[in-house]
């Protein structure tokens, strides 16, 4: 059977009414997996994967999300199977761990198949900065997934597995979700555990997913979230069930479009496909609003001093003693902590490494660090007043859609540029997802639902309700033609 | 951002630059610092820093076990280990 493009709800129906075996299809996911020729994975774990798969078969797994094989980012602790974060330095580290994420996920009977592709320490919106090469776009093989988490992106939108899990920091599962076509959602700051999660910014780091679909997003969120004592910022609100409230009725409700999102000097198909997306929400019963954030242009600088800081302090345990990779021929402790770094970091890590260690030096920390946390409290403040006059904020989740292999690779202002619309999220903590809407230069585009906090349910429902009247999720990239 | 300033946080970072990519890197750097001043022009008098979006406080938990030392789990990744320890260079003379 072919189950490429299937939806998990669809891999569910179609393991209960026996259809299909989680054997064949485990097999079958490897086979398409070895066809591809995008890089989606770093590592995969077949054996296992068939093992746990025979063992559905025969009725021993149960859960919500049984017999169904899905993908990590190589970001999650997986215990026994190595965890490389897209570096060098982790190239050997084979976790005695599970994180929380993992373990919540494999408690609901799901198989993992591999551990897909990223930029290293997921810092980067394209995954050209991954030690383990970048990830083509299934639409278009000269062109990036967007990241960081692109090779998760990358290998739902392929169809070689249906969902994948992601993390973003400031935009790393909407970004690559927008370029590659598909659903994907980061919840609020806390409603994930980051337990064995390698730490970029711990402030700003939330696990999410993707999907082809904002049902089967709100399935797996389900699973995803929980309160978790070992993350000492998990939050310990009542988790709502994600689907419940996804069929309500959007009559009357509130749309914000941000004022000072300007949108006219985008690319006409993306500024087209936002007016037409206005359209079938307005269709729907929802009222537009226009609502100011006035201080969302600091976000993008605020994010640079914030995300990089953050990075240094929690990079520095990468020194080679413990784990991970140790430099050869060393003389001395201080040579080896130097030497290990410096061949196991790449670039882009070591130009926030030194970024982070220049904004919190001794002269600069008040200058650069509180300054951005100031105003990362005024860009929160401007959120919730937001929020007060509307459900949810409607924007473009990336200025256009993916761009060429090594376009951007000179210039890391214009690279960080690509997440102007969804740092922003980041910084105040709250939930925010990309749907797919329309195409520019014939390549998918995003748009992004952003909620208050603790309003996943919302931003599913205003999702699942725009998917039930556009095709636009449907849509996938032909391989016949670009393979 | 002159080359005594890279060499500063180079070093306090345990990162050494290779002489073919130190130019761009510090161009680079130089780059983002002034990219991120605009900061320096916004009024943040009577700003509280935000340093966490929920400004949740560390629950506090009883001091006592949760999990069992899994020693020989964990210095099976060590790069180098012997028995119970990890192996580093001499730091003593």
């Amino acid at each position: 059977m072919n189950i490429r493009f299937k939806t998990l709800s669809e891999l569910k129906k179609l393991l209960e009414t026996k259809e299909i075996s989680s054997c064949e299809l485990v097999s079958e996911t490897f086979k398409n997996i070895a066809s591809s020729k995008t890089n989606s994975f770093i590592t995969l774990d077949e054996e296992r994967s068939l093992i746990k798969a025979r063992a559905f078969d025969e009725g021993k797994i149960k859960g919500d999300l049984a017999g169904i094989p899905i993908a990590q980012k190589d970001l999650f602790c997986t215990k026994n199977l190595r965890t490389t974060c897209g570096s060098r330095i982790l190239e050997n580290f084979i976790p005695p761990y599970d994180a929380t994420v993992v373990e919540n996920l494999n408690a609901a009977g799901s198989i993992c198949v591999g551990k897909t592709n990223m930029d290293e320490f997921a810092m980067g919106s394209s995954n050209e900065t991954s030690y383990y090469g970048t990830v083509k776009n299934p639409w278009d093989f000269e062109r990036v997934p967007g990241g960081s988490s692109g090779g998760s992106a990358a290998a739902v939108s392929e169809g070689l597995i249906c969902a994948a899990t992601g993390t973003d920091t400031g935009g790393s599962i909407r970004q690559p979700a927008a370029l590659c076509g598909i659903t994907g959602i980061k919840p609020t700051y806390g409603r994930a555990s980051r337990w064995g999660m390698i730490a970029f910014a711990s402030s700003l780091d939330q696990a999410g997913t993707f999907a082809r679909n904002a049902e089967d997003c709100a399935l797996l969120l389900n699973h995803i979230c929980s309160h978790d004592t070992k993350d000492s910022t998990s939050i310990s609100d009542e988790q709502e069930n994600y689907l419940e409230n996804i069929d309500d009725d959007l009559k009357g409700k509130k749309i914000g479009i941000v004022k000072e999102f300007d949108i006219s000097n985008l690319n006409k198909e993306v500024q087209d496909s936002f007016e037409e997306s206005k359209k079938i929400f307005e269709a729907l019963g929802v009222n537009f609003v226009e609502v100011s954030l006035p201080n969302i242009k600091l976000s993008v600088p605020t994010y640079y001093v914030v995300a990089p800081a953050e990075c240094s302090s929690n990079l520095s345990r990468f020194d080679g003693v413990k784990y991970g990779y140790r430099a050869k021929n060393i003389n001395n402790l201080e040579e080896l902590y130097i030497k290990s770094r410096s061949e196991g970091f790449g670039d882009e890590v070591k130009r926030r490494i030194l970024i982070g260690t220049y904004v919190l030096s001794a002269g600069f920390y008040d200058a650069y660090y509180k300054k951005a946390q100031q105003s990362r409290r005024m860009i929160k403040n401007d959120f919730m007043e937001a929020f007060k006059d509307v459900d949810i904020i409607m924007s473009p989740s990336s200025p256009s859609s993916a761009f060429k292999i090594g376009s951007k690779t000179e210039d890391p202002i214009e690279m960080y540029l690509e997440d102007l619309f969804t740092i922003s999220a980041n910084l105040a903590g709250v939930p925010a997802m990309s749907i797919p809407h329309g195409f520019a230069y014939g390549l998918p585009i995003g748009l992004q639902l952003m909620g208050n906090y603790l309003e996943e349910s919302k931003i599913l429902n205003f999702a699942h309700q725009y998917q039930k009247n556009s095709d636009w999720h449907i849509k996938s990239p032909n391989l016949e033609e670009i393979s | 951002m002159d080359n005594k300033t890279i060499e500063t946080i180079s070093y306090l970072a345990r990162l050494q630059l290779g002489d073919d990519k130190k130019e761009k890197i510090t161009k680079d750097l130089e780059n983002i610092i002034n990219f991120v001043d605009e900061l320096q022009n916004i009024d943040t008098d009577d700003i509280a820093p935000l340093a966490n979006p929920l400004e949740k406080i560390a629950p506090k938990r009883e001091d006592s076990v949760t999990s069992k030392s899994r020693k020989e789990a964990f210095l099976l990744n060590s790069p180098e280990s012997d028995q119970n320890y990890f192996i580093v260079p001499k730091v003593v003379e």
